[in-house]
């Protein structure tokens, strides 16, 4: 029988043959045509070298904090899962057990997605904030004089 | 005698002060003076009230409680008052003169732009020196002590527009909380000693412990330490002629008659526990006396009438811590009383001739001013000849039981307490002629605007002379054919302290005829004294300067007397003068700079330990470091 | 424990009442709030001590009187916060619910009987605080300010988690009965991880109640944060950090006082001395306050470092009077400075209170109280906050740090006088300043319980 640590090599050999041969079928399957730009290590347009010190548009670390805060989230849903399926608890305590830790668990998303809520509101999940700004001159010269100008030169 | 009647001692002068405190300019300004005197008469009142019903009921001292204050694990601390003779006798004086000051303040501040802010701050002043002299405990009498000092603060700093009023108002606030750090140190002792600080409690334990006890001694010295801030004793003394500043009935109730005398109460108060430490009756005759010639002789030179007065107020504090130390408690409350009434009246009288002469307190610029003011002359003459300790007035007795009991304990103590009550004599006289006597020398202005003071200021005098002239006699000694009515009637006071120190209380060792003698030697050193301030200061005065003119063989004659003073001079006065002068220099420089130096020290430290504060993050990482590693290394290897 | 899932829920509900149109709602409603959750705080007064969630929360009186203390601070703080409405950029709603989330970690700090929950408590705490810091977004000092502390704030918890962690590796144990359970047995008294992991705890706590020499960040932070902000910094979290300090060191390492003792006596008199005597130095009020804050740590170190059975309440008679007396300071700085303002900034400096009891004499005699108080001058509660403290020290015998500290309150008149010289005694025009009633409730109701507190101590007593 294997041991615990045999059912991990397996894994980690499975994952590799696996990334091998996705690898191996797109080689054979897609076009060869490299250019400048696709050979660059983020496709999205950041340039991977250059001055450490750059500022980055700020929205990008409070898209990473909500992702973090719901990658956070999933990561303890999992042991949680472990303890929601005991056959043990539910049965001792006659299947109310099942409702507690559902209910518990709800308030714990219940919150974050009001706080996610929150944030779409306020508007911090939208990438480019539309800010229409016309500029506005109080100017004593009224429009239609601009207009009338226009009017007349335009055909020279 | 009922609590609800107790509580209206302290209680009226606070109503007083909440009205005039808080209507302040609303208050028409009739109302203000009469509100603030009947706050303070009506203490007085009731004091006398209680006083008559406490003679009544036997004089059996009494603790009035009143609530449960501070309840600390198993330290409580009731807040009540105590009602015995001691602190019925401080009641009289402090309620007393207080009114008699009020009163004299209605016509001296009437022109003044914070009549009411004055009213209230005196009436606050008595509220909590009431607390101070009433309280049962030592926390009650510490709160009354910090009041004082605060009263005195804003009062000395009234006339807030001037710098210097105010650096005399920090000067006095500064070096009194230096003595408060040894008296709220010594309440600590207390406390961890006794494990109470009710009066009853701490003194009927301290009958069980031996003279000489080394915490008692410390007890004692500390609380001296309190004593010589709030009663101006070397070498805490400077704060106090600064505090002429304040207005002149400012410094007569605070700094003449009642708070500077506190020091004086609370040794006597503690007289067991002094009884115990005969090293700190040592300490604190030697401080007292020196205090009193330094003072004395700092005051033959001074030509400010209020700066006479506050050494000379210095110099007579001095003379009862020397009673004191000499364990005469009664002929050291004695001495307050009588020093309250005829300092109180000097203070006042000074305050008349201010008042007359526009502001102009240099007595150069005085001079014959007894025809035109002729009340406050023959009480200002009375209140020198009480000082000088001429009989029969107050001073007399009072001086002279002190120097009885001094003689009887120490010979040197005693010439030297002499000696000072000749500079007190002196410079005394001294100041009186030249303010009443001879000519005028102030400016034609001011000879104009001389006059009499309203009724309000001389009437508290007229009755402040009779006390100074007549107040000696609750203390006729033995020797005069008299009975000593305050000893007899403080005596219970001294339960405690007769039963651990038996001796100190034995009757005098001293004969009639002894008495007799110091009696007479004091009297004459007096009279000498002033015998030689008329033969300067008026005598001479009434000869014009005959340095320039040709004289005959006669006139020479008489030249030649001069001779005489001029060798008098060169032998005694110069000396004096240089010494005194030197004393001067020395009392004010060395003092500011070991006061001034400390807070320049606290500032230079605190500019250089400000350059720690740099800003940035590293730093204070790193400083936060070094501390982890030095507490983790400390702990951790070495110990 | 009430209040934690009150103040939890109702700080989700503040921030959902920022959408609404008007903002004028929000400064009730978190007042109503407050209000309810110290309602709600009484709910087990007198009921003994309780222990909640699986026993790592404890509650007995002294916690409730401590969680009272802070929330009747916030209720205070909250209802000066007037400003908010009037400037654009401001986000109210936020301030609010991050006060009443920080309010959930002081009360957690307070009661914990976990060190887990101690450290979620004091994490939610800080945090709140290096946003509450960082809030006035267009000045410059504002933010510097906030990333100091958060640097410095991070470094700080990596301390005190190692230190649990060490803890944790002696004792196997995060409860305090535990932890006590290891210390009173002959090994554990012995323990050098024990020794390292409670030292690099306390540490840690001492950095959070800007204890010297890990007090650096709070003049800098103090004096960079907007002025509401620091008066909640100065009060609430320096309240429920010494209630944590004191719950460890009583509950868990009384045991070993031995060993700790002199350590925490040398920091307090370091923190004494550093905090009184750098304050004289200072030229503005506010900085000023912040030294000061740091010295009155040093007095509630003093009272730790006894640890006599009265210290809890020695702390809890300090704390109060400290933060009311601190409240009142900041409400009328806070006036002055806006009335005063120089180039679009609030002037702090002392020279600003000039003259202000000619035309504000309410101000000034609400100002002059508070400096009283924490001058220690009798009669007021600040007064009775050192004596307290003082006395215990004196039962355990430290008579030469209680030279220092009287010593070094001596040198505090200096400083906290010069502002009420300022006011009263000083020439200036700071013009009738208008003030909101609701505001000048806060202000005599903080002055009114300084006085009380100062006349009868006693009364304090017997409401516990």
């Amino acid at each position: 029988m294997l041991s615990d640590f045999g059912t991990i090599f397996l894994f980690i050999l499975a994952a590799v043959a696996l990334v091998s041969m996705m690898l191996g079928m797109a080689r054979l399957l897609r076009p060869n045509n490299p250019n400048e730009e696709k050979l660059s290590t983020y496709e999205s347009g950041e340039e991977p070298l250059g001055n450490a010190n750059v500022q980055f548009n700020v929205r990008f670390y409070v898209v990473a904090l909500i992702f973090v805060l719901f990658d956070v989230e999933l990561i303890f849903l999992f042991p949680w899962a472990v303890v929601f399926g005991n056959e043990d608890l539910i049965q001792q305590t006659n299947g109310q057990w099942g409702w507690f830790a559902l209910a518990e668990m709800t308030v714990f998303v219940g919150i974050l997605v009001l706080g996610l809520a929150y944030a779409w509101a306020k508007g911090y999940l939208d990438w480019v904030r539309p800010e229409p700004k016309t500029p506005h001159v109080d100017s004593p010269v009224p429009t239609s004089l601009y207009q009338q100008v226009n009017e007349k030169y335009k055909k020279s | 005698m009922s609590a609800s009647l107790l509580i209206l001692i302290p209680l009226l002068p606070l109503i007083g002060f909440l009205i005039n405190g808080i209507g302040f300019r609303r208050v028409p300004k009739g109302a203000v003076g009469v509100i603030g005197s009947l706050a303070a008469l009506g203490s007085f009142a009731v004091s006398v009230a209680v006083l008559s019903a406490f003679k009544a009921a036997g004089s059996e001292p009494q603790v009035v409680s009143l609530f449960d204050w501070i309840t600390v694990g198993n330290l409580n601390i009731p807040f009540s008052f105590q009602i015995d003779q001691l602190s019925l006798l401080m009641l009289m004086i402090v309620t007393g003169v207080g009114s008699l000051i009020h009163i004299y303040s209605i016509g001296y501040m009437k022109h003044d732009e914070g009549f009411g802010k004055f009213f209230a701050f005196l009436n606050l002043f008595l509220f909590f020196m009431l607390l101070l002299v009433m309280g049962s405990n030592y926390v009650i009498m510490f709160i009354g002590w910090e009041g004082v000092g605060l009263c005195s603060y804003l009062l000395i700093g009234f006339w807030n527009t001037n710098t210097n009023y105010n650096n005399a108002a920090r000067k006095a606030f500064i070096m009194n909380r230096i003595g408060d750090l040894g008296f709220l140190l010594g309440i600590f002792t207390i406390i961890a000693t006794f494990g109470s600080v009710e009066y009853t409690e701490v003194f009927s334990q301290a009958t069980g412990l031996s003279i000489g006890d080394p915490v008692v001694v410390t007890i004692t010295l500390l609380l001296f330490v309190g004593a010589m801030g709030k009663s101006a004793q070397i070498p805490l003394f400077t704060w106090l002629p600064d505090a002429m500043a304040g207005p002149t009935p400012v410094s007569a109730l605070i700094h003449a008659a009642t708070m500077v005398t506190a020091g004086i109460y609370m040794v006597i108060r503690s007289n067991v526990l002094y009884s115990l430490a005969p090293f700190t009756l040592e300490v604190i005759s030697i401080v007292g006396i020196a205090t009193v010639l330094l003072a004395a002789s700092i005051g033959l030179l001074q030509n400010d009438i209020k700066k006479v007065l506050a050494y000379s107020t210095v110099s007579q504090l001095g003379y009862m811590f020397v009673a004191l130390g000499v364990m005469a408690y009664s002929a050291s409350m004695f001495h307050v009383i009588t020093h309250a009434f005829f300092k109180a009246l000097l203070f006042l009288g000074a305050g008349s001739v201010i008042h007359a002469m526009s502001d102009e307190q240099d007595i150069r610029s005085m001079g014959g001013l007894r025809k035109k003011l002729p009340i406050t002359f023959l009480t200002f003459l009375i209140g020198t000849i009480a000082i000088a300790g001429i009989p029969p007035f107050a001073g007399f007795f009072s001086k002279d039981e002190i120097l009885a009991h001094a003689y009887e304990h120490n010979k040197l103590l005693w010439a030297l307490g002499v000696l000072g009550s000749l500079m007190t004599s002196f410079y005394m006289f001294r100041l009186l002629f030249l303010t009443f006597f001879g000519q005028f020398r102030g400016t034609h202005e001011q000879e104009h605007h001389l006059h009499e003071s309203p009724a309000a200021m001389t009437i508290p005098l007229v009755i402040l002379a009779i006390f100074s002239a007549v107040g000696g006699f609750m203390g006729v000694p033995e020797a005069l054919g008299g009975t000593h009515q305050l000893a007899e009637f403080m005596s219970p006071l001294y339960e405690g302290a007769r039963q651990v120190n038996p001796e100190a209380f034995a009757a005098t060792t001293l004969s009639h005829s002894e008495e007799f003698m110091l009696m007479g030697i004091s009297v004459a050193a007096a009279l000498i004294a002033a015998i030689a301030a008329y033969v300067m200061y008026v005598s001479r005065n009434s000869v014009p300067a005959p340095d320039t003119a040709e004289r005959s063989s006669l006139e020479r004659l008489v030249y030649n007397k001069y001779y005489v003073d001029e060798l008098y001079n060169g032998v005694f006065v110069k000396p004096i003068a240089g010494l005194s002068n030197l004393l001067y220099s020395f009392g004010e420089f060395f003092i500011d700079l070991i006061v001034l130096g400390t807070g320049r020290l606290v500032k230079g430290v605190s500019g250089q330990l400000r350059q720690t504060q740099t800003g940035s993050v590293g730093y204070y990482i790193f400083a936060m470091v070094v501390g982890i590693v030095a507490i983790l290394f400390w702990n951790l290897l070495i110990r | 424990m009430y209040p934690i899932i009150l103040l939890s829920v109702l700080g989700i509900v503040v921030l959902f009442l920022g959408f609404m149109k008007s903002k004028n709602i929000l400064l009730p409603a978190t007042l109503l709030f407050l209000a309810l959750a110290l309602g709600s705080n009484f709910i087990d007064w007198n009921q003994g001590p309780l222990l909640y969630f699986y026993g790592m929360f404890s509650v007995t009186n002294l916690t409730l009187a401590f969680n009272a203390i802070v929330l009747i601070s916030a209720f205070l703080i909250v209802a000066m916060t007037r400003g908010f409405q009037d400037d654009e950029e401001a986000q109210p709603a936020e301030y609010y619910g991050i006060m009443l989330f920080s309010l959930v970690g002081a009360i957690m700090i307070i009661g914990y009987e976990h060190l887990i929950i101690f450290f979620v408590g004091i994490e939610i705490l800080s945090v709140a605080m290096y946003i509450l810091t960082g809030s006035d977004k267009r000045n410059l000092r504002s933010n510097e300010a906030s990333l100091k502390y958060f640097l410095m704030g991070a470094f700080a918890t990596g301390i005190m988690l190692f230190g649990i962690a060490l803890l944790y590796g002696a004792t196997g144990a995060f409860s305090l009965t535990g932890i006590r359970g290891f210390v009173s047995t002959a090994a554990g008294a012995q323990s050098y991880i024990l020794y390292a992991g409670l030292l690099l705890l306390l540490i840690g706590m001492l950095f959070k109640v800007s204890a010297a020499p890990f007090h650096f960040w709070t003049p800098d932070v103090y004096d960079g944060a907007p002025s509401i902000f620091t008066t909640f910094m100065s009060t609430i979290v320096k309240t429920a950090g010494f209630a944590a300090i004191f719950r460890l060191l009583s509950h868990s390492f009384a045991g070993i006082y031995d060993f700790w003792y002199i350590t925490l006596a040398v920091i307090t008199v370091l923190t004494l001395f550093v905090g009184n005597v750098v304050a004289v130095y200072q030229d503005s009020f506010k900085r000023m306050m912040a030294y000061s804050s740091i010295s009155h740590a040093g007095y509630l170190l003093i009272a730790l470092t006894a640890l006599t059975a009265q210290t809890e309440r020695s702390i809890l008679f300090y704390s109060m009077a400290y933060s009311v007396a601190t409240i009142s300071a900041f409400g009328v700085l806070m006036l002055i400075a806006k009335e005063k303002s120089l180039d679009g900034r609030p002037n702090e400096s002392y020279d600003a209170f000039n003259g202000l009891a000619k035309q504000n004499p309410l101000l000034a005699f609400v100002l002059t109280v508070s400096m009283l108080s924490l001058a220690g001058i009798p009669l007021t509660a600040g007064f009775w906050g050192k004596f307290f403290v003082f006395s215990s020290a004196a039962d355990r015998g430290l008579i030469w740090m209680l030279v220092v500290a009287v010593l070094m309150s001596a040198v505090g008149i200096y400083y906290y006088f010069r502002v009420v010289i300022a006011s009263y005694m000083k020439e200036g025009n700071t013009g009738k300043i208008r003030v909101a009633p609701f505001y000048q409730i806060v202000l005599v109701a903080a002055t009114v319980i300084t006085i009380l507190f100062g006349l009868a101590p006693g009364f304090f007593e017997q409401l516990l």
